[in-house]
């Protein structure tokens, strides 16, 4: 039997008088340098859905000069099927603000940002109370812990823009501009936030560093395999019995596991015909290919990612090109429009299912194919790279199921 | 004291349009104005910024907004008919408002409750697990 592991997932802790913050008193004792090094070598990698270094980021930001230098916690989580960083929010709120200490203290910040999405109302009263409880228990502002680490927190709600979720469109977003992405280089780390100095963490980024840094799990920095170190959350839905957030060590599960002991299996008696891996912007993986091990690099072999941990199932009485549509009509409503090749490619990938869903007449694969090539070459930012990685899954598993004819090539 | 120090300290600026949308219930053309001076920018840009973000209204809308999420785990859950049900008691399309000033309907992507769908959220609640029923029965409880 399969079983979770709780380091980031656990009761509701919400009283700042209960917490400890050990991970940041260790910081405290061991330096900036040091703590950099420990989360580098826990190879913590972003779970935002790009996966970059934590380490990495955290390292090159500390070794930049600049006026300001701002630590930005991206809370805009609007990746459809996701609900991780709404949990720790509303549940975890202390690890979070701890993360964000930990993270600014690395890079030397003494200014941070919390952008959390309008929509999540809860996430914002809870930690709009955990800022104000934290100032007033002088764990904020200055002399924290009784070191010369000062930090002040700003918290920014979104206003409705699945795009702010891109770290360069959010930080156009907290400086009161349309949420539109930003060339890059420079990339935030040289010229982010009013063009200082920025490192931009997702919120279970930032859970996972308090988690090693915290002196109670150490072992937390030697779980996984190689190449996927730690847990992740699991945001299960779709056509489970038992769908949910779940914590899972990586590389000791397999995705079968997942779908069939974690979260109960299909309802209804249905049969599974897909998994959605990491949210809308990931590759299908078909249910005969489910038995591997969970890790960045098992789905990386598989053409797809893990994403935002956002695991999908499908089962086989849905309509594909139904299915289709809902994901292609969100991209057409979510593209903020600054690249056209994703503005217009997204509208007329909509225009094309819709047309094949009502004529019911052949369509051309190598049109679909072409259209998400361009927006995968031409979109700035991985939203849009990323916008048609589902629908071009689709086709290259179901294509003769739908009567697409053509050829498909990634 | 340092531009981008002194930014940090002054409020963004969508932070001060959620202040002006929850005291009129939307934003109204004299507090773009204000804003404009405030932020000395022109009132082209503080309009570009309002409909860039779907929560931001230049117009009134109902007293209580319904966001129905049909975003992929809540369709996969029959949230499309909810939708219906909602539509045709309501008597409205997306992003229309009732006569009466009393609702108005949104169809949204991902409200972050995938593992509980449908959700219908109305003003700042979450409603999970709903179906055609419960939702008129929430709409009902709308007074």
């Amino acid at each position: 039997m399969v079983s979770e592991k709780l380091y980031l997932k656990g009761d509701k802790l919400l009283n700042i008088l209960d917490y400890d913050f050990k991970s940041i008193k260790n910081a405290l004792r061991m330096g900036r340098k040091e703590t950099i090094q420990k989360i580098k070598d826990s190879e913590l990698k972003g779970r935002g859905g790009a996966a970059f270094p934590t380490g990495l980021k955290w390292q090159l930001a500390s070794e930049v000069e600049g006026e300001e230098k701002f630590l930005v916690c991206n809370a805009d989580e609007g990746e459809p099927g996701t609900f991780k960083d709404r949990y720790l929010l509303e549940e975890r709120p202390l690890k979070v603000l701890e993360g964000i200490m930990l993270a600014a203290f690395a890079i030397g910040a003494d200014k941070a940002y919390i952008y959390i999405r309008g929509e999540y109302t809860r996430a914002i009263e809870v930690f709009t109370e955990i800022i104000e409880a934290a100032r007033k228990n002088k764990i904020l502002d200055s002399k924290i812990f009784d070191s010369n680490f000062k930090l002040e927190i700003k918290l920014v709600r979104g206003a409705g823009a699945y795009v702010c979720g891109d770290e360069t469109s959010l930080l156009n977003s907290i400086e009161g501009k349309r949420g539109r992405s930003r060339i890059k280089p420079p990339y935030p780390i040289q010229e982010g936030l009013f063009s200082q100095p920025t490192v931009v963490n997702n919120v279970e980024s930032l859970c996972c560093a308090a988690e090693v840094l915290n002196p109670d799990s150490e072992e937390f920095a030697n779980l996984g395999i190689e190449g996927s170190r730690g847990t992740k959350l699991l945001c299960l839905s779709g056509d489970l019995n038992k769908p949910g957030l779940y914590e899972v060590e990586f590389g000791k599960i397999t995705l079968q596991e997942i779908i069939y002991d974690l979260a109960g299996g299909i309802k209804a008696g249905e049969n599974l015909k897909f998994v959605i891996p990491g949210g809308i912007s990931t590759a299908l993986i078909t249910a005969k290919d489910l038995d591997f091990p969970y890790s960045y690099q098992a789905f990386e072999k598989r053409g797809s990612s893990l994403g935002s941990g956002a695991v999908i199932a499908v089962s086989k009485k849905h309509d594909l090109l139904d299915l289709m549509l809902n994901v292609s009509r969100f991209y057409m409503d979510e593209t903020c429009g600054t690249c056209f090749p994703c503005r217009e490619g997204n509208r007329q990938i909509n225009k094309i299912l819709k047309e094949f869903k009502n004529s019911g007449q052949k369509i051309d694969a190598e049109l679909i194919s072409d259209i998400g090539n361009t927006i995968r070459l031409a979109a700035r930012c991985g939203l849009g790279q990323s916008s048609l990685n589902f629908i071009s899954s689709v086709i290259e598993n179901y294509g003769q199921e739908l009567k697409i004819g053509g050829k498909i090539y990634a | 004291m340092p531009k981008a120090r002194s930014l940090f300290y002054q409020d963004s600026l969508l932070e001060k349009l959620h202040e002006v949308q929850s005291t009129y219930g939307y934003i109204p053309e004299t507090e773009i104005k204000e804003l404009a001076e405030k932020y000395q920018l022109p009132r082209a840009n503080i309009y570009g910024v309002i409909s860039f973000y779907s929560m931001f209204y230049t117009e009134p809308t109902g007293k209580y907004i319904i966001r129905i999420c049909d975003s992929i785990s809540c369709h996969l859950n029959q949230s499309e008919s909810v939708l219906k049900a909602v539509k045709s008691y309501l008597n409205l399309e997306n992003h229309q408002t009732t006569k009466d000033k009393k609702f108005t309907l949104e169809v949204v992507e991902c409200l972050g409750h995938c593992g509980e769908g449908p959700v219908m959220m109305v003003n700042n609640k979450i409603y999970t697990k709903i179906d055609g029923n419960k939702a008129l029965e929430i709409l009902g409880g709308c007074i």
